[in-house]
Order: structure tokens, then sequence, then C-alpha cells
């Protein structure tokens, strides 16, 4: 005798059109979603290196924001200190102009005068301030770095210090993005005010004009020196940009790597889905539609 | 000596023997759909022959029994693969939703609570007196601290539903015990080979089968059709007409329902069935989970709260503690609260003045630092999110192979106990061919007996 088969086959049936459904509703979600990866247990590893990569994706953005924020504050101290560098130009020419010996007392008075206009316009500068933040202050930004001090030599003393902020422009590479007044405007090497107070004592006095030119020709080649800072670094910040740019590209090609769906292969995927469906249903149809025995008795 | 009479009885015997068979037929038939029913089959046996002098006459037929048709061995197998198949139903369900508190896919879970928390420590360095910066990180630190807590919460509440389907599986399992205990007594008591006796042997396998859903069980066949039940590690369920109770009490070590069986804990001996997936879930998958939870919680509050008060705060003095410091034992990432309120807190400062932004950066850097477990915290999330993922995705493949040898076990079930309509209307044509032809010997005895009484009556 012939093996007896099963004669209920629905369970057999509603078994196979679960694991048809199951496949077809992934291919759509995964066509919906575009990942492959829509829950953890989808990949486990994979789950585990998307995780990864975006935590890098987000420093990444981070760092590029990073490099948006301070870049203006960097732009203003380069173009404050351009409009001081001027300035000096003037003060210097004036300062020869002085040493010149046909001028007259009042002449030179004048000049003094003049000079202390752009020493009183670099102490503006000097106490630039960007959203508050007093700019040529080191780290003491809340307030303005130079006051007006009639017992110091250069008629002014410097209240900020000399300590520099680094941000971090990718993982372990980082920019100062501050330069105190103190290595600007009173550098040990040309001070700034202490040689525009020597310029303007020197025309009020008629005596030491081309020295005291000298001295301030020499804190300007100081001040120029240093101010290439701010150029080198917006040059970095740039550099890094670009480079946290491509690097966020291939970050985001790698998760889509990671977690893309291959969408040739899902569409095949829900179409051979439903042919097999298809299939299952038109067999049981036929299947559950035959006659058995009880169809011929009389 | 033969008699008309004793042939007319013989034909009688065929009538009722087809009868009762048609009987059978059409019980098979009307329960053709019913879950459970083994197809019974009637057995014919020759009435004794009767002896006169040298020559022995048949005397007709009986129906001796009605046989269902069932493998025992078979249901064992079935039962064994039920009880795979309701652990794995149970814990694939249960870790789809532990795995739905940690899918990154929606693109707000942890991982970017984290990644953001730190990255506003990274904002801030770019202004440090920011007032609006200083917001955002302790708005990133709440977020982050939510985060821990909805994860952490999630599965406690987990935790405590499946610790109350622990009492109700359990009170499922006595119910179920007494009444195949109740059908152990019954079957004893119904004589073999009747109808009746096969209905209660089905009942009693659907509710064994019932059982196995629930707790791995083992049938041990104690004769006379009564069954022993015990689980598989020998915690005496039914035994004869008797059945033993389990109890969930509360274990008062973790505050859970523990299962009893005579007085001891047999909890941790459940192995199979959906109570052994509960108690898995609820006793090992959980507590691991949220103690890696914990780790990195109160490695990332550790690490912060240490370089917090290694800086300065925007009015020149130390820093203090960031997030309230985890208490020792469980619970760190179901109680991370940010200690500090007042933005200017925060300690940016590395020197203590008031632009100062060293610290902020070093507080930033702490995300590439190892703080939880020997891991950044990106990675020890990471690793969690793989683990629920390859824990979830294992007990889907396994539940599939449950899935698919039960199909087939029931197939071969369905093979020797259903119930086939071409075949049951075969039989009901030879029944009641039988029965034509039973009645047509009467009739032609009948006769005969006619004959031989007008016989007796002629004049």
């Amino acid at each position: 005798m012939p093996l007896r088969v099963n004669p209920n086959i629905s369970n057999d049936f509603f078994a196979e059109l679960q694991i048809v459904r199951q496949q077809q509703n992934q291919a759509l979600e995964q066509l919906a979603s575009g990942r492959r990866i829509n829950s953890p247990s989808d990949d486990p590893s994979g789950a585990a290196s998307l995780l990864e990569n975006q935590a890098q994706a987000d420093q990444v953005d981070q760092f590029q924001k990073n490099i948006q924020d301070v870049q203006p504050q960097l732009q203003a101290a380069d173009s404050a200190l351009s409009s001081a560098v001027s300035a000096l130009t003037q003060a210097i020419s004036l300062g020869v102009e002085g040493g010149n010996s046909t001028y007259s007392p009042s002449e030179l008075q004048s000049l003094a005068q003049q000079v202390s206009g752009i020493r009183d316009e670099i102490l503006g500068i000097a106490n630039t301030s960007v959203q508050g933040q007093f700019i040529f202050a080191g780290t003491l930004t809340n307030a303005a770095p130079y006051v007006l001090n009639p017992a110091s030599p250069s008629g002014v003393s410097y209240v900020g210090n000399s300590n520099v902020n680094y941000i971090e422009l990718s993982n372990g590479q980082s920019a100062a993005v501050n330069m105190s007044g103190s290595q600007l405007f009173s550098n040990p090497a040309g001070d700034i005010f202490g040689a525009l107070q020597q310029l303007i004592t020197a025309l009020q006095t008629g005596t030491g004009v081309p020295a005291a030119t000298t001295a301030l020709s020499q804190a300007y080649s100081v001040l120029t020196n240093q101010r290439t800072f701010y150029g080198t670094t917006l040059n970095e910040l740039n550099n890094s940009e670009s480079f946290l740019s491509n690097e966020s590209v291939q970050l985001s090609s790698q998760a889509s790597l990671i977690a893309g769906a291959d969408l040739a292969k899902v569409t095949t995927q829900l179409s051979q889905a439903e042919t097999a469906t298809t299939a299952l249903l038109t067999s049981q149809g036929k299947v559950l539609s035959q006659p058995t025995l009880f169809d011929y008795l009389p | 000596m033969s008699s008309l009479f004793a042939a007319m009885n013989i034909a009688v015997s065929g009538l009722l023997a087809d009868q009762a068979a048609a009987e059978v037929t059409s019980n098979n038939v009307a329960n053709a759909n019913t879950p459970g029913y083994s197809r019974e089959v009637p057995v014919f046996d020759e009435t004794p022959p009767l002896q006169v002098g040298n020559l022995q006459f048949g005397t007709g037929v009986d129906l001796a029994t009605i046989e269902g048709d069932r493998d025992n061995i078979l249901n064992n197998r079935l039962n064994q693969e039920t009880q795979q198949q309701g652990k794995y139903d149970s814990l694939v369900n249960g870790l789809q939703q532990i795995q739905a508190l940690f899918n990154p896919a929606q693109g707000t879970g942890l991982g970017a609570s984290i990644d953001a928390f730190f990255n506003s420590f990274q904002q801030l360095s770019t202004n440090p007196t920011d007032p609006t910066l200083r917001q955002g990180v302790l708005i990133a630190a709440g977020n982050l601290a939510s985060s821990f807590q909805q994860i952490a919460s999630g599965l406690g509440t987990q935790q405590q539903s499946l610790d109350q389907s622990v009492v109700q599986q359990v009170s499922q399992i006595n119910s179920l015990t007494s009444q195949i205990a109740a059908l152990n007594e019954q079957v004893a008591a119904v004589p073999a080979g009747t109808q009746s006796g096969s209905t209660l042997l089905d009942q009693r396998t659907q509710l064994i089968q019932q059982l196995s859903q629930i707790i791995d069980v083992q049938t041990i066949d104690a004769g006379n059709n009564s069954v022993t039940l015990t689980t598989s590690q020998g915690v005496a369920l039914v035994v004869g007409t008797q059945n033993f109770n389990l109890q969930a009490q509360v274990n008062p070590a973790t505050g859970f329902q523990d299962v009893f069986a005579q007085g001891s804990d047999v909890s941790s001996s459940i192995q199979a069935g959906s109570l052994g997936a509960t108690l898995q879930l609820r006793d090992q998958e959980i507590p691991a989970l949220l103690s890696k939870l914990d780790t990195l919680a109160s490695g990332i509050a550790t690490a912060v709260n240490t370089q917090n008060q290694a800086g300065f705060d925007l009015n020149g003095a130390a820093g203090g503690n960031f997030f309230v410091p985890p208490a020792p034992g469980p619970g760190a990432a179901l109680n991370l609260t940010v200690a500090i309120t007042d933005p200017s807190l925060i300690a940016a400062s590395s020197d203590g003045t008031i632009g100062s932004n060293g610290n902020a950066v070093a507080l930033a850097d702490l995300a590439n630092k190892n703080i939880a477990g020997g891991l950044t915290p990106a990675q020890f999330n990471a690793g969690l999110v793989a683990q629920v993922g390859s824990d979830t995705a294992q007990a889907q493949t396994q539940q599939q192979g449950a899935d698919l040898l039960v199909q087939q076990l029931q197939d071969q079930q369905g093979a020797v106990s259903g119930v086939s309509l071409d075949e049951e209307a075969s039989h009901l044509i030879q029944y009641q061919t039988a029965f034509d032809a039973a009645a047509r010997v009467f009739s032609v005895i009948d006769t005969l007996t006619q004959t031989v009484i007008n016989m007796a009556g002629a004049p």
C-alpha cells in the first residue's frame, strides 16, 4: 500500500503563503526605505558598522560647523588688523614727514595731533569685539584688553592675557584661533602703542622724530608679521573644510554600501514573491475545488 | 445442524456491522476538520464458529473495536518540537520588542543622542561664553539622559509584563494538567476500543500539545492508556489521575515571580515552551542589556564629571559634577540626571579665564576616549545594538527551523490520522454494498423460510 499523504493540505498552504508574504513584505520595506538594514536583526554587524559610521559622520559635520563658526571671527580679526596696518602706514609717513627739519613747531604739533588720532584709532581696533567678545584679549574676552593709563610709558596698559584657544578641525588635529593683543600690539619686539607714544612726544618736542619713526616701523613690521597668523589659519581652515567634506561624502557612500538596498535585486525579489503568491493561490484554488469521490456517489 | 434462522441471524449481524461501520465513517466525515481528531477505523471480526459434528459453521460478523489511527511516537516528537516552537515564538516576539528600543534606523536612537551630546561641547568650544551654545549643551545632555531613560524604562516595562505573564502561564499549565489528569481517569474507566475512548485520547493529545506550547513537557506511557507528564528536568506535572500544580511566588532576591513545584524553585530548570522563553528574556536577556546600558551611562557620566571638575565655569570657579554621580549597582541608565541647570556652570575653561575653551574641547574629546567598558561610547553602543540584533536574528532562524519541523511532523501526523474524504467515500460505498447484499441475503432466506412454512401448511 502506498504511503498515505496528509489529506489536509491547508496547513502547508498557509505556512507557504506566510513565507511568501514575508518575503514580499521584506522586499517592500526595503524598497520603501531604500535600506537593506531596517532593524538590527537584518544584519547585526552591519547595523553596528552603520552606527559607528553615523557617529563619525556626526563628528565630521560638527568639525565642519566648528570651522564655519570660527571663520567669521578670524576674518573680523584679519580685517581689523588690516585697518590697523593702513593706519600705521599713515603714521609712519607722518613720522617721515615730521623728520623733515624744515617743519615749524606748529606744523609738528599738528602732525603730533594726527598721530595721536591714529593712536586712538588703533586703540579702538585693538579693542575690537565680535558678538561681545574682545578678540584680541587672549581668553579674557569679556573686557576691553587695552585701557588708557597715563602712568604707563605707552599711555595704555594691556589687561588681557596671552592665552590661546584651539578648536578641533578633525580627530587629533586642532588649530589656534586667536592671537592676543600682547602678541600683536604690545609685542616686546615692537610695541605699537609705545612707539606711537614715542612719536607723539617726539613730534611735540621736535626732537628724536627719526628715531621714533624707526621704532614705529619696527613695531609695524612685527605686527604685519604676526598678522600672517590669521591668513595662514584661514587657509588651514579652508583646506580642512574641503578635506572634511570629502570625508563626509566618503562616509555617506560607505553607509549606503553597508545599508543601502540593492534596488535591482529587491525589485526582482518582489516580483518573484508576487509570482510565487499567484502560483500558490492558483494551485490552492485548484486543489480546493477538486471533486472528491463523494461528488460521484449516486 | 444448520438452520435457516441461523442464516438469518448471520445476515442480521452483517447488517448491524455495516450499519455501525457506516456510522464510524459518518463520524470521520463529520470530524474531517476537527483539530486533533484521529480518524477512526472499524475493525470487523468473525464471530466464533459453531461446531456441528465435523462441520464448522460461521456465525456472522461482529464489529470488534473502533480504533483511532494515531502514532504516539510521532505525537511525542511533535510535542518536543512544539516546545521549541513555543519557546522561539515567544523569544522572537520579546526580542523584537527589545530591538525596537534600540533601532538605529529611526535615527533618533541612543547613538544619535550620544553624538549630539559630545558635539554640543565641540560647538561650545567655538565660542565658550555664548549662552545659547551653553544652553545647547544642557539640552543635548537632557536628551541623552532621556534616551537612556527611555530604553531602560522600556526594558523595565517589558520585564514587568513578562513577569505578569509568568503568573498567567503557570495558571494555564495548572489548568491543563488538571484536565489531563481528569482525562487519565476517564480513559481508564472507558472500555478499550470504543469510540468515546478514542475521543478522550484525542482530547488528551490536544491538551498535551497545548501544554507543550508553554513548558517543556515529557510524556511517559504509564500503561493502561494513562500517561505521566514531567518537565524535561523531571519535575512531576501529572502522575496517573493526580496533577501537581506549579506555583508562582515572588523571589525576594529579584522581586520577580519564580516558578515553584512542591516548595522548591524550579524556574531555572524550565528550558522550553513559552514559559522557558519568558523566563529567559526576563532573567537573562533583559538584565544583561540593562547592565550594559548602565555601564555605558555610568561610563559617560563619570568621565564627563571628572573632566568638568578639571575645568572652570563661566565665573572662574572650579567645575563640579555635570551629571548626578551614578550610584553603584544597577540603575545608572534609568536614573541618569543632569546635575546642573545653570548653563554658566559648564566648565568650558581650562585656566579659569572666561574665554578659554580648552576644557570644552577636552569634554568633546571624550567621545573618542575609551570611557565605557574599554570602548568609546559610540563603539559600545554599536556593540550593544549588534548584540540585540544578533540575538534576535538567531532566535528568528531557530524559530523558522522549529516551524518547519513542526509543519513536517504535522504533515506526518496528518498522513496517519487525518481524514481523507475520498477514502471515507469509498468505505461508505463498500459498507453500503455489503449492507445491500446482506439485506438481499436476508430476503432470500426469508423466501426460503416462507417456502418451508408453506410446505408445512399444504393440505
